[in-house]
């Protein structure tokens, strides 16, 4: 493919005119296929619905959401007759001669697997997601290749699964100044509460693993345990960098639980209680039968809360604006320089979870858990589940959105904001509510 | 049966660690069972159906007060404090007076022990918000006063630092 040289020979010679290469063209199965190494994203673009292979990995990624969501649906269709279901587990096991112990152990194993398997579905979803879109805030495409290599590979749909196969074949490495016990144990007491947080979460109507009266405090208490996990692995690693990481993480992290843990006071002031069902049932119904009747439409303290509680929230899980313990230009990576394959990879799963978790107690703190936000027939007939994980999904949406739009905090303005910004409003807006409670909703 | 189970673990472990944090010669080490020890005692109220105690516990004590003492222990941590002796030559005197004090400690709970904690949860929250804003309001402002006097202290001290 070289240009021919031109007859009349010049007197002297110049250097080759250069010619960009044009797209290879590779048989494959008697059909040409581009080859998508050398050619610039945008010309594949431009065809791509005429490619059988864009085609189909869309109809795989469509077919993947589809079952994912009928899936939940029967998850969350099945569990209204979750008593039903004990009844049958019950006179199964009465059959079979086992004892009543047997039974609570065998329903509680099914209970954690469902939501052990939300954590795990969420981080294949949403790491997929945030490369996505974190791609197109910065004029990029993000995963397009990866599917497979006969071109099922509708917008990258199988990046995050691919990483994973890489990490898990990574080697594991322990730097020889590490601590090797509690560098082995941090990532398993980062990921352990935060999966033990999701206990009480509310997915729907009723829909919770476990229905705690002490619902609230259980998130908290444990979400909070994470910090010692990130802590152990800066100071195990060996590195300076690491450490410094792990105390501005545990500075930060500590710092931001308390404006966390009292913007949503008012909330339960209103509701009376801890319990997430409860507070959900509490935004029921309608004002003027428009309006639902949600905290964040309480006027000046539901919003002052909301944004409080998605502030620190986004602080929590050490995400860009707030990421100073793993500050890329300053600290390598922070607490998770030293870490390598699936033990690195944790570390992001626990992410990802704190920012699911973020996010369903934000659509049931703020939003109304699974309550419709019109007041008309087809909108009420969709069930809570649903609702719930649209609202979820919207806050998701708002935590990658926040993360690839600011820029990095600096250590003394981070501490600034939480101590003389947060907290002080938010024990204004105690007060506020409470005033709300003695003269308007007595 | 499964409740004794369930208690005798959680005393192992809470009492285990705790004199791990004593005998460990690496102070980080010692932290982090501290951090498990007080773990083991919110387990011990979650199995005794004090669900409030539970949280409350598992928040202030682990996630908090455990943390500040790690953070506390890295900060000021040097190479060398890692392979502390935890005994000097003392150790006799001290082993007595950890002997009175935990018969007086046992003396003491023999008073109450005759009082069997049902193992069932209860929700407790809505009673323990009454007695604390209603019966026990005077004590648990007093408290509030003395942590307020414990923050105006700290920034004191902080303040009076910078200006010299």
């Amino acid at each position: 493919m070289t240009t021919p040289e031109p007859a009349a020979a010049a007197p002297k010679p110049v250097a080759p005119k250069y010619v960009p290469p044009e797209p290879v063209l590779n048989r494959q199965n008697g059909r040409l296929i581009e080859d998508r190494f050398s050619t610039w994203p945008t010309e594949v673009f431009k065809k791509r619905w005429s490619r059988p292979g864009y085609q189909r990995g869309a109809g795989m990624l469509v077919a993947i959401f589809v079952g994912l969501g009928l899936t939940g649906g029967l998850i969350g269709e099945l569990a209204k007759r979750a008593d039903g279901f004990y009844a049958l587990l019950g006179s199964f096991a009465a059959a079979q001669g086992l004892p009543p112990l047997a039974l609570d152990a065998g329903w509680i194993a099914i209970k954690v697997l469902i939501v052990l398997h939300i954590v795990l579905i969420n981080g294949l979803w949403s790491i997929w997601w945030e490369r996505k879109i974190s791609a197109h805030i910065q004029s990029r495409v993000g995963p397009t290749y990866a599917g497979s290599p006969k071109g099922f590979n509708f917008h990258g749909w199988a990046q995050t699964a691919i990483d994973g196969i890489k990490l898990l074949l990574k080697e594991d490495v322990t730097p020889a100044a590490a601590d090797k016990w509690v560098h082995a144990l941090a990532p398993g007491l980062v990921i352990a509460p935060c999966i033990i947080a999701f206990a009480p979460v509310l997915f729907g109507d009723g829909l919770a693993a476990a229905s705690l009266d002490i619902g609230t405090l259980y998130i908290f208490a444990f979400a909070g345990i994470s910090v010692i996990g990130i802590v152990m692995a800066g100071w195990a690693s060996g590195n300076k960098y690491s450490l410094l990481g792990g105390l501005r993480g545990a500075a930060q992290i500590v710092s931001y639980e308390l404006p966390r843990g009292f913007s949503v006071v008012p909330i339960l002031m209103f509701a009376g209680s801890l319990d997430l069902q409860v507070i959900s049932n509490a935004q029921a119904g309608y004002w003027h039968g428009i309006i639902p009747r949600w905290f964040i439409f309480y006027p000046v303290v539901g919003q002052l809360a909301f944004v409080i509680f998605l502030i620190s929230s986004v602080a929590e899980t050490n995400r860009t604006p707030f990421d100073i313990p793993e500050a890329e230009s300053e600290l390598v990576s922070g607490f998770h320089t030293e870490y390598s394959g699936m033990k690195w990879s944790i570390f992001f799963l626990a992410e990802y979870a704190y920012v699911l978790l973020g996010s369903f107690l934000l659509a049931t703190f703020f939003l109304g858990g699974g309550a419709s936000p019109i007041n008309a027939l087809p909108f009420t007939w969709i069930p809570s589940w649903l609702w719930m994980l649209g609202k979820a999904m919207l806050m998701m949406f708002v935590f990658l959105w926040i993360r690839w739009t600011l820029p990095r905090f600096r250590v003394d303005q981070l501490m600034d904001f939480t101590w003389k910004f947060l907290l002080p409003w938010s024990f204004v807006n105690i007060a506020v509510a409470g005033l709300y409670l003695a003269y308007w909703l007595k | 049966m499964l409740d004794q189970a369930v208690f005798y673990s959680l005393t192992i472990l809470t009492l285990a660690s705790a004199l791990a944090v004593v005998l460990h010669r690496n102070t980080v080490h010692s932290s982090l069972f501290l951090g498990l020890s007080l773990a083991g005692v919110a387990g011990l109220y979650a199995s005794l159906g004090a669900d409030f105690l539970f949280g409350a516990q598992i928040m202030v004590y682990v996630s908090g007060i455990a943390v500040l003492v790690i953070f506390v222990v890295m900060l000021l941590g040097r190479a060398s404090d890692l392979h502390l002796r935890q005994v000097n030559e003392r150790w006799m005197a001290a082993l007595l007076v950890c002997f009175v004090a935990a018969v007086g400690l046992f003396k003491v709970a023999r008073l109450q022990s005759n009082i069997v904690a049902t193992g069932a949860a209860h929700p407790g929250t809505h009673d323990i918000g009454r007695l604390f804003l209603g019966e026990w309001l005077l004590p648990f402002e007093l408290t509030s006063l003395i942590l307020l006097a414990a923050l105006l202290g700290a920034v004191f001290f902080t303040r009076t630092e910078n200006a010299q």
